[in-house]
């Protein structure tokens, strides 16, 4: 379509015309660019620097260049466990957002009264309003030995002890995909609502099921919002700290668990710099290759 | 469709047989209020191009995607070949639908849309490349198999949403305005083409339009639909000489329609002139008949049956089109051939117009 356009217009007018628009406004990006430096790409070389010194340069003036902080992290099977539970927590919340919400997104999309898209909106939103914190002690409500479904359960007979439902990565995934599915439904209803219904109306007259059309029309063209909000979600949680710590106890540690310990009882910045700069490695490379194969999967379309 | 041997020599697909479509009493209404289709039937024969012609609401789209299965009648029996398909879902219909908007895949190429009826019904990959090629020369196409619906022009395109309807074979092709997003050189060449094609593959269409002029150069047949019911069935001719309705007569061409009372056989203007009109015995009370520009005269005013001043003048190239403003308030049309005692008149002159009997059409309602 956007070939289409540019084809009409003539190429010399078409880049004049784009040069003028971005000077009239170009200046409207400073103040976004001016805190993205000080408070991204600043406190990131620090932290990449942090990373390789033997102490914090700010008390001890006599630090050196070291690579013992990485060092520390592969000698001990903690720390690679971690990284290894961060990233599975990450993955298993994708997917299950991925699967709550693709459904709702698409009802979302395709709702034609303007009534039922304001409510399934309020519904995706409403629950953002409260608080992470609130919304993670809800679940524990919920899933504690003595919370509701528990209590519901052995009253029932259906079984005799409660049944370990949080205080281990099921209750963190569950209150995790809770939290950051609207993020999900809100990329992908977008992205839906854009692919024209009427390739489903003749995908169908050619021949197709109704689950053939959506198999081969919707879902694919819907690709860019699945990548856009699997990223989303992935980055939320594996990053998440509140959650794991609440509904993880003793059994769940994250990297993020562990870089606050570092920082806040340990008092090693240098270290809590090498396990954020892995983290932030690992998952780039996993965003980057999940990105390749989507793109792949979805042809020319994903770019 | 049993694999038929890969052979190169093969002549293009030809289709198999068209089929009638029947339309008795269907019905729709939408939340529940809107009565987009009024009972409406229609006997469309096998091999008919058939257009369903009228304004943006009248329910012609609705017609179309009730008979394409995307939506269901309230009411009424929809028999296609003399098989009730009322009940049957989209994918069984076989029917070859082109839309508006043409609804290509964007994520695929020309020849995965054109192979994607093929695809659906599990023929083998040999046959369905055969098939494709055989599709896309028959639209012109031959070539642009690898490209993208975005890297196409809006003729090309609707080829491309041509030969994925006709690669199946289908008994009837459905067609929702496909010409509506064409600017009007292109239109008219893809006019001669879908008219030459459908007359080539035999298959019976049924075509959605708003353009009286197309509907009447394409069709072999017309249905006329107003608010939900149709007005009249007819052969183009029949429609333009002597439609049955005022809104008929209004909606295709221009007419001039002049109202009076109905008395003994003949109407009645305002005046208590009698207007020429063919002898309608039966008929009392208030009426109208029309008359084409074309079949309207303009001569000096004493002989005129209306007088009136001309108002405009639109010279049409071998015609002028005149807008009269008569005395009673009305305004009528004459469309005038240039000839011997037809020099162009001005604008502010005094002229009568007349009109013979026989070329006046008695109007119903």
């Amino acid at each position: 379509m956007a070939s289409n356009t540019a084809g009409r217009v003539s190429p010399v007018s078409a880049q004049t015309r784009r040069g003028r628009k971005a000077t009239a406004v170009g200046w409207l990006i400073w103040p976004a660019l001016l805190l993205f430096a000080l408070f991204f790409l600043l406190p990131l070389g620090v932290l990449g620097v942090m990373a390789f010194l033997s102490g914090n340069p700010v008390n001890a003036p006599a630090v050196h260049f070291t690579l013992r902080h990485f060092q520390r992290f592969f000698a001990d099977d903690l720390y690679p466990e971690a990284l290894w539970a961060t990233l599975r927590i990450g993955f298993l919340t994708t997917l299950a957002a991925l699967l709550l919400g693709y459904p709702l997104a698409h009802l979302m999309a395709r709702a034609h009264s303007r009534i039922a898209h304001a409510l399934l909106l309020m519904a995706v939103i409403a629950p953002m309003l409260t608080g992470i914190v609130v919304r993670t002690f809800a679940w524990m409500t919920l899933l504690q030995d003595r919370g509701v479904i528990n209590t519901t359960l052995v009253a029932l007979g259906v079984t005799e002890r409660p049944l370990k439902l949080m205080y281990n990565e099921f209750g963190t995934i569950v209150a995790l995909t809770h939290i950051y599915v609207p993020f999900m439904v809100l990329t992908l209803a977008g992205v839906i609502g854009r692919v024209d219904e009427r390739l489903e109306d003749a995908a169908r007259s050619l021949g197709a099921t109704r689950w053939q059309a959506f198999r081969e029309v919707t879902l694919p063209l819907s690709l860019p919002g699945i990548l856009a909000g699997s990223l989303l979600v992935f980055a939320l949680s594996i990053s998440a700290y509140v959650t794991p710590v609440l509904m993880g106890g003793t059994d769940v540690l994250t990297l993020p668990m562990l870089i606050y310990q570092q920082v806040s009882s340990s008092f090693n910045p240098n270290f809590a710099g090498a396990l954020g700069l892995i983290l932030l490695a690992v998952s780039l490379t996993l965003v980057i290759a999940y990105n390749k194969v989507l793109a792949g999967l979805a042809g020319e379309e994903v770019s | 469709m049993p694999p038929s041997p890969v052979n190169p020599l093969n002549p293009p697909a030809v289709l198999p047989g068209s089929a009638s479509v029947r339309l008795q009493g269907l019905s729709k209404s939408f939340a529940g209020t809107i009565k987009a289709l009024d009972r409406v039937s229609l006997d469309i024969g096998a091999g008919e191009f058939f257009a369903l012609l009228g304004p943006s609401g009248c329910g012609k789209t609705t017609t179309l995607r009730l008979v394409a299965g995307f939506e269901t009648p309230d009411e009424g029996r929809i028999v296609v070949g003399g098989r009730d398909v009322t009940e049957m879902p989209v994918h069984r219909r076989d029917m070859g639908v082109i839309f508006q908007s043409y609804a290509l895949f964007p994520h695929r190429t020309v020849a995965e849309n054109v192979g994607f009826g093929l695809r659906m019904r599990k023929i083998p990959r040999q046959e369905i490349d055969r098939r494709v090629s055989a599709a896309l020369a028959q639209v012109a196409l031959t070539g642009l198999e690898g490209r993208r619906p975005a890297q196409l022009s809006g003729g090309q395109q609707q080829r491309v949403a041509l030969a994925r309807a006709i690669v199946i074979e289908p008994p009837v092709l459905l067609c929702d305005e496909p010409l509506g997003a064409l600017d009007r050189r292109l239109r008219q060449q893809m006019q001669f083409e879908l008219k030459q094609l459908q007359k080539q593959l035999g298959v019976t269409l049924l075509f959605v339009t708003h353009d009286q002029e197309e509907a009447l150069a394409l069709s072999d047949r017309i249905a006329v639909m107003n608010a939900g019911r149709i007005e009249q069935v007819g052969a183009p001719a029949e429609i333009y000489e002597r439609p049955r309705t005022r809104f008929v007569a209004d909606f295709v061409g221009e007419i001039n329609i002049v109202d009076g009372t109905w008395s003994g056989g003949r109407l009645l203007a305002a005046d208590g002139r009698a207007m020429p009109a063919p002898p309608a015995a039966g008929r009392d009370g208030p009426g109208a008949i029309a008359i084409r520009p074309e079949r309207t005269m303009m001569t000096a005013p004493p002989a005129g049956l209306l007088s009136g001043r001309i108002v405009t003048t639109n010279y049409l190239g071998g015609q002028t089109l005149y807008r009269i403003a008569v005395d009673s308030g009305a305004s009528i049309l004459v469309k005038d051939g240039r000839g011997e005692g037809n020099s162009v008149r001005a604008i502010g002159e005094r002229v009568g117009v007349l009109w013979r009997a026989e070329d006046a059409v008695v109007l119903e309602a």
